[in-house]
């Protein structure tokens, strides 16, 4: 189907959630010219507000960039949130435990996440090729368990003795280690997001793992019959996942977070797999995809202080593009 | 015996809403469709018992637009899945994530309430004033406790005895085989959707305006996903989706015991953890289950 059939099969249900939004925000007397003003201050405009667009882009893009594995060989998996936590754990464990000069212990805190992450995701591949069990619930409750895991860790064996009150953290991590400042974003972070995509773009597009993945995904059947391992293949698929969602965990504790926190990013993991299949299931386009995404979760943050609209609006506006994104306005993407 | 007591009671309380959920969540899965949707349903219908019963000053009132919001919602998931095709799984979780934002929108924009709001009505209590013996925690458990197995006997009777259930198995099963025999499986799907919606209403109305009474956002804290875990735990069952929704009332009721009683000095955290570890092996064992019985 030509591309802009496609891009039109994406860009209506788009256009259609961010226009019934808009009446939705009017209708409960909001002023629409100052949302959207407010919408593109906070993404664009305002000062420093497209580097926080990019500082939201980057866990966005990395875990959309693993679920486009997953995807490809027919995994539903969901788990992106926990994988990113996970990574986020093994990161920041690395980090502030181990001795020794910035540039050994920064790889291996990235390594360790990514690590981490692969397990979690590995755990949830593993119980589908192995045993069948459903993915899509199996990666929805990991993730809940991440959450309380990380919870308990930044309450307790990691816990800050400095804070108090509602929101568990571990102490921030050592300033040498941090790849960005509180600002969240910077050069170094950025060449590591542009590695990751064209590392994901070779993997997905170029290589012959990246060929059979999509073979097994849409011909299992026939992929099986062709001499593939088509079990160690989707396996594979989740590898990656959690490996990439992995690496964005990481990467947040040693960017912008500067260490670990409970409730930090509750929907991110969710979002990321709307922002694949709004980049039509293509690296190129979920960079876009992520950059979109990325800057209406900039603006969440920054609108309650320019608008008198709650931040819920725009999570509504998250929901509504979910809910009607793969509607067939066009195309057809089967899962029964 | 008192702690038995109180334990069995702790256990229906927390168990209604995901056994009635799951329960009528079976005509969808039965239908061939993979509802995540529900958990946001439950959470909508929560907000909405809440919202008009206390506008109105009647928990009825509330169940009814509980039940309304529900349907509407429903019936929309299903335009996008039947009609225009949308992904089931991708549109449910949507749907589930429109319901997050949408409550905490309202609960802002209407009531200018931010995080929670509590409910000025509760769902009656049929045994009451028994102050001691046995009967004394059964004072605790609603109306809709109460009318659980009713509701479990209708949703088996629908399923398994009526001229819509043997539909509904047959869409889900053999879509096309149906269709050719003169079923309409759009309209079908359209029912069994609905009949799910009714259920997340009951179990939305039982969570917030009779467990406890008022609405927190995300409430449901999972609670959707747990009756999908239970359906799959049941084997597409009514009976046995019901008693694995007790499994999770049981664990739920075990996790506020441990919190209360904590000898063993185990992090509230892992006691919480146990309904999704539990969540994982019951699919994990569902999943050996069907390929054993695939196999010759």
């Amino acid at each position: 189907m030509s591309i802009a059939i496609r891009l039109l099969g994406i860009g209506l249900p788009v256009l259609l959630a961010v226009a019934l939004s808009l009446v939705l925000f009017s209708a409960t007397g909001h002023d629409v010219h100052e949302v959207v003003l407010g919408v593109t201050e906070g993404a664009i405009t305002g000062f420093g507000s497209f580097w926080q667009t990019l500082r939201w882009t980057m866990p966005l893009l990395l875990i959309a960039l693993g679920f486009l594995f997953c995807l490809r060989a027919g995994e539903f998996n969901i788990g992106g949130q926990g994988q990113l936590l996970m990574g986020g754990l093994g990161c920041v464990a690395v980090a502030l435990l181990m001795p020794g000069p910035a540039i050994l212990v920064v790889p291996v805190a990235v390594l360790v996440g990514m690590v981490f992450g692969v397990a979690w995701s590995g755990l949830a591949g593993y119980l589908k090729v192995r045993f069948g069990a459903d993915e899509v619930i199996v990666t929805l409750m990991l993730n809940f368990i991440a959450v309380l895991f990380v919870s308990w860790v930044t309450t307790g064996p990691l816990k800050d003795p400095a804070v108090r009150g509602e929101t568990a953290s571990t102490p921030t991590v050592d300033s040498a280690l941090r790849l960005s400042g509180g600002d969240g974003m910077s050069i170094r972070l950025l060449t590591i997001m542009a590695l990751a995509a064209l590392v994901a773009w070779l993997v997905a597009e170029r290589s012959r793992t990246g060929l059979q993945l999509r073979y097994a995904g849409e011909a299992m059947e026939a992929a099986h019959w062709q001499g593939m391992k088509v079990d160690r293949l989707k396996l594979t698929a989740y590898l990656l996942a959690g490996a990439f969602a992995g690496l964005a965990g990481a990467l947040e504790v040693l960017g912008p977070n500067g260490r670990l926190v409970t409730g930090a990013t509750p929907t991110i993991g969710f979002t990321a797999i709307v922002v694949t299949i709004v980049g039509l299931s293509r690296v190129p386009g979920i960079i876009f995809a992520a950059l979109l995404f990325g800057g209406l979760q900039a603006a969440i943050l920054f609108l309650p202080i320019v608008s008198d609209l709650p931040s819920s609006g725009l999570k509504i506006l998250e929901g509504l593009i979910a809910l009607l994104v793969t509607a067939q306005l066009i195309l057809r993407r089967g899962r029964s | 015996m008192e702690f038995l007591d109180q334990f069995t009671v702790t256990t229906l309380r927390a168990a209604t809403p995901i056994l009635i959920a799951g329960v009528f969540g079976l005509f969808s899965i039965r239908a061939g469709i993979f509802h995540l949707g529900i958990e946001g349903l439950m959470l909508a219908s929560a907000f909405s018992a809440v919202a008009a019963g206390s506008v109105s000053g009647s928990v009825w009132i509330g169940l009814l637009a509980a039940i309304a919001v529900s349907l509407a919602l429903s019936a929309a998931y299903w335009f996008l899945i039947d009609r225009l095709k949308a992904d089931t799984v991708i549109a449910g979780l949507g749907l589930t994530a429109l319901c997050v934002g949408g409550t905490a929108y309202a609960m802002q924009t209407i009531f200018d309430q931010r995080g929670q709001m509590a409910s000025t009505v509760r769902l009656p209590r049929p045994v009451s004033g028994v102050q001691d013996g046995p009967l004394a925690y059964v004072s605790e458990l609603t109306v809709i406790t109460w009318m659980t197995p009713i509701l479990i006997l209708a949703a088996w009777i629908l399923l398994r005895r009526s001229r819509l259930g043997l539909q509904i198995a047959a869409v889900g099963d053999y879509p096309y085989g149906a269709e050719v025999a003169g079923v309409n499986a759009s309209r079908v799907r359209l029912l069994a959707i609905l009949i799910t919606g009714f259920g997340c209403a009951v179990a939305g109305t039982q969570l917030a305006v009779g467990d406890v009474a008022g609405f927190s956002e995300n409430m449901t804290n999972g609670r959707g996903f747990f009756a999908l875990a239970a359906m799959l735990f049941g084997g597409f069952s009514v009976i046995h989706t019901a008693i694995g929704g007790l499994f999770f009332g049981f664990a739920d009721a075990f996790g506020i015991f441990m919190q209360l009683n904590d000898r063993t000095g185990l992090p509230t955290q892992f006691v919480l953890m146990a309904p999704f570890i539990l969540t994982i092996v019951i699919v994990t064992g569902s999943g050996i289950l069907k390929r054993r019985r695939n196999q010759p």
